[in-house]
C-alpha cells in the first residue's frame, strides 16, 4: 500500500524517516521528497555514492587528451615556423588542454547528472503535483514480503 | 515563526521581485536598452566604414575595445569567486549574493565576448580564429595568446553558464508555483521536471559541488591566460611574470566591487535586507580590501622593478605612465584603487553600505583606466622612439564602451525581473 | 600529373572564364588582366622594360618604365646612365602618379564668359592663329615662355618662334641659377652652370649648394659623392647659413652667418692664392675685392669657430684634387655674387678648373632667364604690349612675388595660352588651355647636359585627348596632322638624331635610352675686366637685418611643381618628417625665448609681408634663422637681386608671433632623439654596451637554398626618401592621407627615421627587419604571419583578421593596418602593380622584400636551371636607392655583397638585445 506522509517541519520529518527505517521498511520502496538538499537524509538512508563522480573524471581526462592530441598533431599536420619557436611548443598547448580539461569534465558531469537523475523527467514537467515547502515520505507499494 | 511559515515568507520575498515592473525600472531599463542599441549601431557604422573610424592608430593598435575585453573578463571572476570558491570554503555568506554574482559573470561575460569581435579588422572572418576542418587544411595558432583566450573566455563562458544554471533548477521547480501563464510553462521547462528526490539531490549535490571544483581553478586561471594577452608580448610595461597574479587579483577586485555595485540598489529596491544583511557586505568588503592590497602591492613591484632594473625600456615606459601624457589617468587610477580602499579598515565603513556603493563605483572607474592605462601607455612608447604616438579616442570607441555598459545592464536588470534573484533552496537550507 | 596540379589546371580554367564575371570588394569594375594580349609584344603576366627620361625636374635621369599589359606601373633608373647610373630621386618615382593623376588636363579649353569650357582642338588652334594676327596687326608682341628646355625641342620652338613672329623670351626656371652663371660669364665667359666632377675630387666643399636636394642635378651628385666616399679618401665639408638635408649628410657642417659667405670664401681664396700654386697668381684688380682677413676677423664677421675656418682652409689647401661649389641660398641673397665669383676663382686657383669644372659638358642652363627677365615680362604685359603669350609648362603665377603683378598683367594680353598638364595657378588663368601630354606618352630628347642625350619615348598612348610636346608645337607651325599621334614629331627627331648621331647611335639611343657624346676639353681663360667692374660695385659688409628667413628649396616638391602629386605629400620631408601642409623651421633656442612649440601657430611678418605658419623646431638651425619650404608659400615675397637680377630668397627683419592657435600639421615622428636606445649606435647605446653570449632553447632555422637578407649602409644613406617612393608604387601601397597622418597613421612600409644629436643628423631607414625570430609571428591567432623557409617574414594577406596583435609585438613597428578601404581615383588604379596584391580593409601589411620579384627571379632562374644569381635583382627599394645604400642578396651564397657587407666588421642589427635576429644589417654611420 503506498503512503504519503507529509512535514511541515524538518525535525518532525527526519524523526518519521527514522521511524520508517525503524519499522524495518526497505530502502528501495521509500521515496524522499524535500525542498532543498538535507544532510540526514543520507546518514537515515545511505546510497552508493553518486556515480556522477565518474563522468566528471573521463571528461577531464579526454579534455586533457583531446587538448594535447587536437594541438600537437594539428601543428604537426603542417609545421609552420613561427617566430623560431619548436613545432610542437607545449607550454602553449598545456593551456589549451587545461582549458579542455576544465570544459569537458564539467559538461561531462552535466551531463552525468542529467543522465542519472533521468532528467528532464517528462512525469516531472507534466505533473500537477505541488509539493511546496513540505517534506514527503513516499512508500511505494512493495511486493509481499 | 513555524518552519513552513519561514520557508514561504523566503519563497514570497524573493519572487516578490518578479512582480510588475515600477516606473523607475522601467526607466532605468529603457536607458539601458537605449545604450544598448546605441552600441549595436555604433559597431554596425565601424564594420561598414571600417576601423579607421575608431581612434586607434600606430602605434596604439589596442585601446578601448581591448580594455573593455579585459575589464568585463575581469568582473567575471568575482561571480565564480563567491559561487566557486566560498562554495568550496562553506562560507555561509555567500548564499545571499552568489546568484546575483554568478549572473553578473555570465552577462559579463556575453558582453566581453563580444569585444574580440568588435576589434577584429576583418569580423566577417571571425571564424578563423576558431580551429575547424577546412579545405585548406589550415588550423589556428595555439602558440598565440588570442587563441588561448577563445578556449579560455569560452571554456569559462559555459561553465558558468551550467553552473548559473544548475543552480537555478532547484530555484525553478519552487518558483513555478508561483507563477502563472507563460512564464510558469518556461520555469516547469526549465526546471527539467525536477522533484527534489532523494536520488536527484544527491546527484545534484555531487554536480554542484565539481561544477565548483572545476570552476575555482578558472577563476586563477582564465584571468591569467587574458593577462598573458599582454605578458607574452615583448612589448615594455607588458612583459613581466606578474601579471597572472596581478589581473587575477584585479579582477577579484573589479569583480567584488561591480557586486556592490549590482546588489546594494538591488537590496534596496527588492526590500531583501533580512537575506542581504550588513554582516553580509562587511565580509565583501574585506575581500575587496584585501585584492586592493594585491593590487597595490603589484604597482609597487612594477614600478619598483622598473626603477630598478636599469633596463631603459621599462624605465621609460613606466616614467611616461606616472608622468607623460596620460599621467591624469594613472594618477586617478592609483587613488581609486589604492589609496581609496585603504578606508575600509574602518569596521564603521565597512558596515555602511552607502559609502560601499560610492567606493565600488570608484573602484571600478579605477579598474577600467588601469587597463587602459596598461595597454595605452605602453603601446604609445614603445621601442623605437620615431613610432611613439598619442591615442585619443573617437565617438565610436568611446559610444560602444559606453553601450556595453548598457548592454550589461540592460541584461542584469532583465534578470532581476525574471529569474529568481537569490538561491532560495540554499536559503531555506541554512534557516 | 599531380592532383595539385590538376586542380590547378582547373581552376585556372574554370577561374579564367568566370573572371570577367566577377565583381571585387575594391568596386574597381574592370579587370586588368588579359587573355589575349592588347597588342603585340605585350604577354599578359609578363613585364616589359622600355627607357624613357624622367621629367620631374631639370636634372633629366634615365629612366626605365616598367610596362605590365601595357602600361607602367614603375619606373626605375637606367643602369649606366649618365645622370644617375640606375638611381631615381623621391621625386622620379612619384612620376606616375602625374601620369596618373586624375585631375589632369583632358583636352583644351577656351574661357567663355569667365568658365573654362572644353573646346576641340582644331578650334584652339584657330584661335591661337587668329589672335597671333590679330597682336600682330595691333602691333603687340607675340610672346613664348618655357622653363628649362633642352635637346630637339629647344630647337623646335626656336624654329616655331621664328617662323612664327614669336619672340622667345629667356626660360623661366625658379632655381635659375643666376649669380653662378653670372660669375661664371663674368670670369670665364661661360655662361652656364658647370657640371662638377664629384668623382674626381677628394675634398669637397659645398656653399649653400644643396647637392641633395635640388642643386641642378641631385641624383648624379648623390651618387657621385657616394661612390667617391666609398673608394676612400673622400671628405665633403658643408658651409650654410640655415639647416638642410645637405648640411646633415655631408661629413662636417659648418653655420656660416646669414650673408658672410663671403668672408670666408675670401680668406680661402687668399690661403689658395698663398699655398697652393697650380692656377697661378690673379690679377689685382680682383683681388682688391677680397681683402685679406685673418681666421680670427673671418670668424667675427661670419660667426664660424676661427679653428674651423683654419680647418677648413688647410683642408681645401691639402687636398690634391679639391672642388667647391657654390649655390643654393648662399647665391641666392644680395651677397650671393661674390659668393660666386669667390667660388670660381677658388675654383680656378685651385685647379679644378677644367678637371672638375667642366664646362665643356656644362649643365644647359644658358637659356634660363632671371628673375628680372620675369619682372620685364609683366611690365611690358602691364603696359599692353604682349599679344598672345604661350605659358609652355611653367607656373610664374605660383611662384613670383606678388610685386609683379604677373596674373594681373596677365589679363592684359591678346590671349594667354597656358600649355601643361595640370590646372595649376598659371593655366587657370589663361584664356585658351591646351593640355600637354606626360613625358612617359611623349616622343622626345633631352639633354641635361652637353654631351648626353638621353631619350623620351612614349610607352603607352596618350590617357587623354593630349598631345606631346613637341607635337604642340609642330601643330602650332601647322606642319603635323593627326591629333595626339606621335607620327609626325617622331619623324622629325629620327631624322635628327641620325644627322646627329649617325645610324648606330641612334639605334643605341632607342635601346638603351640615353647616348653620352665624348667631347673635347674646353679651356676657359679669365677674363679679368669685366670681373672686376662688377666686383667693384660690390655691397659693402652691411647690416642685414636679423633675424632672416630663408626660403629654401624643397627635396619633395623641388620648386612646388610637386605638390599636386599625392604621394610626395604623403612621404615625410627628411628632417622634419612633416608630411601635409607647410611649417616654419625655427631654431631651438628662438622657439625656447618665444615660448613656442612644434605645431603652435605663428604669424610670420617682415616690413611689407606677413604669413601664418605652424613651427616646427629644427635642431641645428642656427639662431636669428628661420627657413620656409618655397612651396609652402605662394607668391613669396622675394626681392630682386640689382646686380645678377636673379630672386634673393633670404627676406630679412622676420619676427615671429604667436597666435595662441595650434595648426594641425602632421609630424611622423615620435621623437627625434635617439633617447639613448642605440638605434644609430654612435653615440654608444646605454643598453648595447654588453654583448653577451646569445643562448637560445629554439631550434635553429633551416634554409636549403636561399636566405634573403639586407644591409643597410648608414653612411650613405642621406634621408632623400627615394626608397619610400619606389615602394610605395611596387606595392600598391596606399596613400593615407593628411586626416589619417593626424591621427597617427601611416601606410608607407619603408620610412626614414632621422635622429638627431647635438645638432647633427642621422638617417634610418626603417623596414620590417623579417626576423628570424619574429614576435609578430607567434602572436598572430591565424597564421597570417609566419616564416617562410627562405628566411621571410610572410604575411598572408587573406588570412589576415585584424587582431592586430602583432604590430603591438613588433619592436620596429614596421606592420602597417588598412584603417579604411582605399581606393585610388580613376585612372590611378592602373597604376597598381598586378604582382602585388591590394589589400582589403582590416587586412595588416608590411614589407617582405618584395616576395614578388624574389618569386619572379626564381622562376626565371628555374626555367633557365639554375640559381638566382646575385645581383641579378633586387627589391624596390634598393633598386632606387642613388646612393647605393641599400644592399639586398641571399645570405647562403658567401660571395654575395649581403654576405659580404653583414661580415665587415661595420654591421649591427637594430635592437639586437630583444632576441629578434633581424635578417636586417645596418652598416655604422662613420664620424670623422
Amino acid at each position: 500500500m503506498a503512503d504519503r506522509m507529509v512535514f511541515e517541519d524538518r525535525e518532525q520529518f527526519l524523526e518519521g524517516l527514522r521511524e520508517l527505517v525503524r519499522d524495518g521498511v526497505p530502502r528501495e520502496r521509500i521515496r524522499v521528497i524535500t525542498p532543498f538538499g538535507v544532510p540526514e537524509v543520507e546518514e537515515i538512508l545511505p546510497g552508493t555514492r553518486s556515480r556522477v563522480r565518474f563522468f566528471a573524471l573521463i571528461g577531464a581526462a579526454g579534455g586533457t587528451v583531446t587538448g594535447l592530441a587536437f594541438t600537437i598533431l594539428t601543428a604537426l599536420s603542417w609545421p609552420l615556423v613561427i617566430g623560431g619557436k619548436p613545432i610542437v611548443s607545449l607550454p602553449p598547448f598545456i593551456i589549451i588542454a587545461f582549458a579542455l580539461t576544465i570544459l569537458f569534465g564539467a559538461l561531462a558531469t552535466f551531463a552525468g547528472f542529467l543522465l542519472l537523475s533521468r532528467l528532464p523527467s517528462l512525469q516531472g514537467i507534466r505533473s500537477e503535483e505541488e509539493h511546496g515547502n513540505a517534506f514527503v515520505i513516499l512508500v511505494e507499494d512493495g511486493e509481499r514480503r | 515563526m513555524a518552519a513552513a511559515e519561514k520557508y514561504a515568507k523566503v519563497d514570497r520575498d524573493v519572487l516578490a521581485a518578479m512582480k510588475r515592473p515600477g516606473r523607475a525600472y522601467l526607466a532605468g531599463l529603457a536607458f539601458a536598452v537605449l545604450l544598448a542599441v546605441m552600441f549595436h549601431l555604433l559597431w554596425a557604422y565601424q564594420v561598414r566604414s571600417g576601423l579607421g573610424v575608431v581612434g586607434k592608430m600606430h602605434p596604439v593598435m589596442w585601446a578601448l575595445y581591448i580594455t573593455n575585453f579585459v575589464f568585463w573578463v575581469g568582473i567575471a571572476h568575482s561571480g565564480t569567486l563567491i559561487s566557486a570558491v566560498l562554495f568550496l570554503f562553506r562560507a555561509r555568506y555567500r548564499t545571499s549574493f552568489n546568484r546575483a554574482a554568478e549572473a553578473m559573470t555570465v552577462f559579463a561575460l556575453m558582453v566581453a565576448g563580444m569585444f574580440p569581435l568588435i576589434h577584429l579588422g576583418r569580423s566577417w572572418v571571425f571564424y578563423y580564429l576558431l580551429p575547424y576542418p577546412n579545405q585548406r587544411q589550415l588550423w589556428v595558432n595555439f602558440r598565440s595568446p588570442l587563441v588561448w583566450d577563445v578556449f579560455a573566455v569560452g571554456t569559462y563562458f559555459t561553465v558558468s553558464l551550467v553552473f548559473f544554471y544548475v543552480g537555478m533548477i532547484p530555484d525553478f521547480a519552487a518558483a513555478k508555483q508561483h507563477v502563472l501563464g507563460v512564464r510558469k510553462k518556461i520555469y516547469t521547462v526549465l526546471s527539467l521536471g525536477w522533484q527534489g528526490t532523494q536520488k536527484e539531490w544527491r546527484h545534484y549535490n555531487m554536480l554542484y559541488l565539481f561544477l565548483a571544483a572545476f570552476a575555482t581553478p578558472l577563476v586563477a586561471s582564465v584571468h591569467s591566460v587574458v593577462s598573458w594577452d599582454f605578458a607574452m608580448s615583448i612589448v615594455p610595461g607588458w612583459h613581466t611574470t606578474i601579471f597572472a597574479p596581478y589581473f587575477v587579483a584585479g579582477a577579484i577586485f573589479s569583480g567584488t566591487a561591480m557586486v556592490i555595485t549590482l546588489v546594494v540598489p538591488m537590496r534596496k529596491y527588492l526590500s531583501l535586507h533580512e537575506y542581504i544583511t550588513d554582516d553580509h557586505f562587511e565580509s565583501i568588503a574585506k575581500i575587496l580590501l584585501f585584492t586592493s592590497l594585491i593590487v597595490s602591492y603589484a604597482y609597487i613591484v612594477e614600478f619598483g622593478l622598473a626603477w630598478y632594473g636599469e633596463n631603459i625600456f621599462e624605465r621609460e615606459t613606466f616614467r611616461y605612465r606616472l608622468l607623460g601624457d596620460y599621467r591624469y589617468f594613472t594618477w586617478t587610477m592609483l587613488f581609486c584603487n589604492s589609496v581609496v580602499p585603504l578606508t575600509l579598515f574602518a569596521r564603521r565603513l565597512r558596515r555602511n553600505t552607502a559609502y560601499l556603493f560610492a567606493i565600488s563605483i570608484l573602484v571600478n572607474v579605477g579598474m577600467w583606466l588601469e587597463r587602459f592605462v596598461i595597454i595605452v601607455t605602453s603601446l604609445s612608447h614603445d621601442y623605437d622612439p620615431y613610432a611613439w604616438g598619442i591615442y585619443k579616442p573617437t565617438f565610436v570607441c568611446l559610444g560602444v564602451d559606453i553601450g556595453s555598459f548598457g548592454l550589461f545592464f540592460a541584461l542584469y536588470l532583465l534578470f532581476v525581473k525574471n529569474l529568481p534573484v537569490l538561491s532560495i533552496s540554499e536559503i531555506k537550507e541554512h534557516l | 600529373m599531380k592532383r595539385r596540379d590538376f586542380l590547378w589546371l582547373l581552376g585556372v580554367i574554370s577561374g579564367s572564364t568566370v573572371m570577367s564575371a566577377c565583381g571585387s570588394p575594391n568596386r574597381s569594375a574592370k579587370f586588368t588582366s588579359y587573355l589575349l594580349p592588347p597588342e603585340e609584344g605585350v604577354v599578359p603576366g609578363e613585364a616589359s622594360f622600355r627607357p624613357s627620361t624622367c621629367t620631374e625636374c631639370p636634372a633629366g635621369c634615365g629612366v626605365l618604365a616598367r610596362l605590365r599589359e601595357g602600361r607602367p606601373v614603375k619606373l626605375e633608373g637606367i643602369p649606366g646612365h649618365p645622370v644617375n647610373d640606375g638611381g631615381l630621386c623621391v621625386r622620379g618615382q612619384s612620376s606616375l602618379v602625374r601620369l596618373y593623376h586624375p585631375e589632369r588636363l583632358r583636352g583644351p579649353m577656351a574661357r567663355d564668359g569667365g568658365k573654362l569650357r572644353p573646346i576641340p582642338w582644331k578650334e584652339a588652334f584657330s584661335r591661337v592663329e587668329g589672335s597671333l594676327k590679330a597682336s600682330r596687326e595691333k602691333g603687340r608682341k607675340n610672346l613664348f615662355l618655357s622653363g628649362r628646355t633642352t635637346g630637339s625641342l629647344s630647337r623646335i620652338a626656336d624654329a616655331a618662334c621664328e617662323r612664327l613672329g614669336i619672340e622667345r623670351l629667356p626660360e623661366y626656371e625658379v632655381y635659375s641659377h643666376t649669380a653662378v652663371k653670372e660669375a661664371n660669364a663674368l670670369l670665364f665667359g661661360e655662361r652656364d652652370v658647370p657640371h662638377y666632377r664629384i668623382e674626381e675630387t677628394d675634398f669637397l666643399l659645398t656653399v649653400g649648394a644643396d647637392l641633395i636636394e635640388t642643386f641642378v642635378t641631385p641624383v648624379a651628385y648623390t651618387r657621385k659623392i657616394s661612390s667617391a666616399r666609398a673608394g676612400g679618401g673622400f671628405l665633403w665639408y658643408h658651409v650654410e647659413p640655415h639647416m638642410s638635408l645637405t648640411g646633415g649628410n655631408a661629413d662636417r657642417r659648418f653655420t656660416v652667418a646669414p650673408g658672410r659667405e663671403r668672408l670666408l670664401l675670401s680668406f680661402l681664396l687668399r690661403e689658395v692664392m698663398a699655398r697652393k700654386t697650380p692656377g697661378g697668381r690673379l690679377p689685382g684688380e680682383i683681388l682688391s675685392a677680397f681683402p685679406p682677413a685673418t681666421a680670427e676677423s673671418v670668424s667675427r664677421g661670419a660667426g664660424i669657430p676661427p679653428e674651423s675656418v683654419k680647418e677648413i682652409a688647410d683642408r681645401f689647401v691639402a687636398a690634391k684634387r679639391p672642388l667647391l661649389i657654390a649655390g643654393g641660398v648662399s647665391t641666392e641673397q644680395p651677397e650671393g655674387l661674390e659668393v660666386a665669383v669667390a667660388a670660381a676663382l677658388i675654383q680656378y686657383a685651385a685647379g679644378a678648373v677644367p678637371e672638375r669644372v667642366d664646362f665643356a659638358r656644362s649643365e644647359n642652363y644658358r637659356n634660363v632667364g632671371t628673375l628680372r627677365d620675369m619682372e620685364e615680362l609683366s611690365a611690358r604685359m602691364g603696359r599692353g604690349e604682349a599679344g598672345v603669350v604661350f605659358l609652355f609648362r611653367t607656373n610664374p603665377v605660383f611662384s613670383l612675388p606678388p610685386r609683379l603683378a604677373f596674373r594681373e598683367n596677365l589679363k592684359k594680353t591678346e590671349l594667354s595660352v597656358g600649355m601643361g598638364e595640370f590646372l595649376d595657378e598659371t593655366v587657370r588663368e589663361a584664356d585658351l588651355v591646351l593640355p600637354l601630354s606626360h613625358s612617359l606618352e611623349s616622343w622626345g630628347d633631352v639633354e641635361p647636359r652637353r654631351g648626353v642625350v638621353s631619350l623620351l619615348q612614349p610607352v603607352l598612348p596618350p590617357l587623354y585627348d593630349t598631345l606631346s610636346d613637341g607635337d604642340a608645337l609642330l601643330r602650332l607651325l601647322g606642319n603635323s596632322d593627326g591629333k595626339g599621334s606621335a607620327s609626325g614629331y617622331r619623324d622629325l627627331l629620327a631624322a635628327a638624331w641620325e644627322k646627329r648621331l649617325g645610324e648606330a647611335g641612334k639605334a643605341r639611343l632607342l635601346e638603351k635610352g640615353f647616348v653620352e657624346e665624348t667631347l673635347p676639353k674646353r679651356p676657359v681663360s679669365l677674363g679679368v675686366r669685366r670681373a672686376a667692374d662688377a666686383l667693384r660695385s660690390a655691397n659693402r659688409t652691411e647690416e642685414i637685418g636679423k633675424p632672416v628667413l630663408f626660403l629654401a628649396p624643397s627635396i619633395r616638391t623641388f620648386d612646388g611643381r610637386g605638390r599636386d602629386l599625392p604621394l610626395l605629400s604623403e612621404i615625410p620631408d627628411p628632417l622634419t618628417t612633416i608630411t601635409y601642409g607647410p611649417w616654419i623651421s625655427v631654431s631651438e633656442k628662438t622657439a625656447a625665448r618665444a615660448g613656442v612649440r612644434d605645431r603652435d601657430g605663428v604669424t610670420v611678418a617682415s616690413a611689407d609681408w606677413k604669413a601664418v605658419l605652424p613651427v616646427k623646431v629644427q635642431p641645428g638651425l642656427p639662431e636669428g634663422v628661420f627657413v620656409v619650404c618655397r612651396d609652402a608659400l605662394p607668391a613669396p615675397p622675394v626681392r630682386t637681386d640689382r646686380r645678377t637680377g636673379g630672386a634673393v630668397d633670404r627676406i630679412e627683419g622676420v619676427g615671429i608671433t604667436k597666435t595662441g592657435k595650434k595648426v594641425e600639421v602632421p609630424i611622423l615622428s615620435g621623437s627625434f632623439s635617439q633617447q639613448g636606445r642605440g638605434l644609430i649606435p654612435d653615440p654608444v647605446h646605454l643598453d648595447e654596451g654588453r654583448r653577451h653570449q646569445r643562448w637560445t632553447l629554439y631550434p635553429a632555422h633551416e634554409h636549403k637554398e636561399y636566405r634573403w637578407a639586407m644591409a643597410v649602409d648608414l653612411d650613405r644613406c642621406n634621408g632623400c626618401a627615394g626608397c619610400v617612393a619606389a615602394c610605395h608604387v611596387e606595392n600598391n601601397v596606399p596613400v593615407a592621407g593628411k586626416a589619417d597622418h593626424l591621427k597617427g597613421r601611416e601606410m608607407s612600409w619603408l620610412r626614414i627615421e632621422p635622429f638627431y644629436e647635438k645638432g647633427e643628423v642621422e638617417f634610418l631607414p626603417m623596414l620590417c627587419q623579417q626576423c628570424d625570430n619574429a614576435p609578430c609571428e607567434s602572436v598572430c591567432p591565424v597564421f597570417a604571419a609566419y616564416h617562410n623557409p627562405e628566411g621571410l617574414n610572410v604575411q598572408v594577406y587573406n588570412r589576415c583578421v585584424g587582431t592586430r596583435y602583432c604590430s603591438n609585438n613588433c619592436p620596429y613597428k614596421v606592420r602597417r593596418f588598412n584603417w579604411w578601404q582605399h581606393r585610388w581615383p580613376e585612372p590611378m588604379e592602373r597604376m597598381r602593380n598586378p604582382d602585388v596584391q591590394v589589400r582589403e580593409v582590416g587586412m595588416m601589411e608590411k614589407c617582405t622584400f618584395c616576395i614578388q620579384r624574389i618569386r619572379a627571379a626564381k622562376d626565371k632562374a628555374k626555367d633557365e636551371g639554375r640559381k638566382v644569381r646575385d645581383g641579378e635583382f633586387t627589391t624596390a627599394c634598393a633598386q632606387s636607392c642613388p646612393t647605393g645604400a641599400l644592399t639586398f642578396g641571399n645570405m647562403l651564397d658567401k660571395e654575395s655583397g649581403v654576405y659580404r657587407l653583414a661580415h665587415s666588421g661595420r654591421a649591427y642589427r637594430v635592437f639586437e638585445s630583444l632576441g629578434t635576429e633581424p635578417s636586417v644589417h645596418y652598416l655604422r654611420g662613420r664620424k670623422p
